[in-house]
């Protein structure tokens, strides 16, 4: 139902609808990048990869549709075809080590007697990003991949699964598994700092 | 240290205190939190909730561990020169 569909676009309509279409998503699309590469020049490279295919085929593009979910999934592509191959291992991640640099954390806090409370929520609250951060990147990618989509992107199913093309039912039972693990890895680090429930 | 999938990560409640119910409630539970239950299993889930404090609770957990992600994760700040590199590349190759 588009307007453009069988006929060219002139260069300069092409690139004002780019912009004003598809670069609005460069933030959510660069998060996804680093949260699939965990690394910042990787998910550069991979988001520049997707904006250039995407105005390559821009003509595909139909105005008005969903131009976040045809962005994911060009990226995601790209992650899956050519850039995994080369891209570096997630880290894995030592739980022990984050809990060395609370302690000591702690320690200081404890010794500094005016240390604030505003501070102290803050930095509270920087912990738990982290921590979810940390769990969330020791898991699986395709793991990683559903909850970004879902919890941080707000992607409905449906879209989930046109960006990952696999039937809803896929969806669903993926997301159940990952947060299942996500949940056992939080509950892990949960007791070892001295928290049971 | 990979986690072992083992059959059971938690300990079972006693059988007497799963019904039938609760299975399907358990199967919904990602579908509450996500939006994407329809009206007939919003209405039978809340229900059960309201009578059934083992799966209320499943809710809660299953709430907050969501929570966690979309109220806690810091997005990552896109590079300023990133915009500019992406136009720069489009237009050297045309």
């Amino acid at each position: 139902m588009s307007e453009q569909t069988g006929k060219q676009l002139s260069k300069e309509e092409k690139d004002a609808r780019f912009e004003a279409e598809l670069l609005p998503v460069l933030d959510p699309l660069y998060n996804f990048a680093y949260r699939l590469t965990l690394d910042e020049d990787d998910a550069n490279d991979l988001v520049q990869e997707t904006y250039l295919k995407a105005y390559r085929f821009f003509d595909y593009f139909e105005q008005g549709t969903n131009a976040k979910a045809w962005l994911f999934r060009i990226l995601k592509n790209s992650f899956i075809n050519e850039f995994r191959k080369k891209s570096k291992q997630p880290a894995k991640v030592d739980y022990s080590e984050v809990e060395g640099y609370y302690n000591s954390e702690d320690v200081e806090g404890e010794s500094g007697v005016a240390s604030t409370t505003d501070m102290r929520t803050e930095s509270v609250q920087d912990l738990i990003g982290d921590e979810v951060a940390s769990a969330l990147n020791a898991l699986p990618v395709d793991f990683r991949t559903v909850i970004i989509l879902c919890d941080l992107e707000g992607f409905t199913y449906e879209e989930m699964a046109k960006i990952l093309d696999i039937p809803i039912g896929t969806v669903r039972s993926r997301l159940h598994r990952a947060r299942n693990s996500l949940k056992e890895k939080l509950e892990k680090y949960a007791k070892s700092m001295g928290y049971n429930n | 240290m990979e986690a072992k999938y083992t059959e059971e990560v938690y300990p079972k409640a006693p059988d007497d205190a799963r019904t039938a119910d609760c299975e399907q409630i358990s199967n919904l539970l990602d579908l509450m939190i996500d939006g994407e239950a329809s009206p007939e299993e919003q209405r039978f889930f809340n229900h059960h909730i309201e009578e059934c404090i083992s799966c209320f609770e499943n809710h809660q957990k299953q709430k907050l561990l969501k929570g966690l992600v979309t109220g806690h994760l810091k997005r990552v700040i896109v590079p300023q020169s990133l915009v500019h590199s992406i136009k720069a590349k489009i237009q050297e190759t045309l």
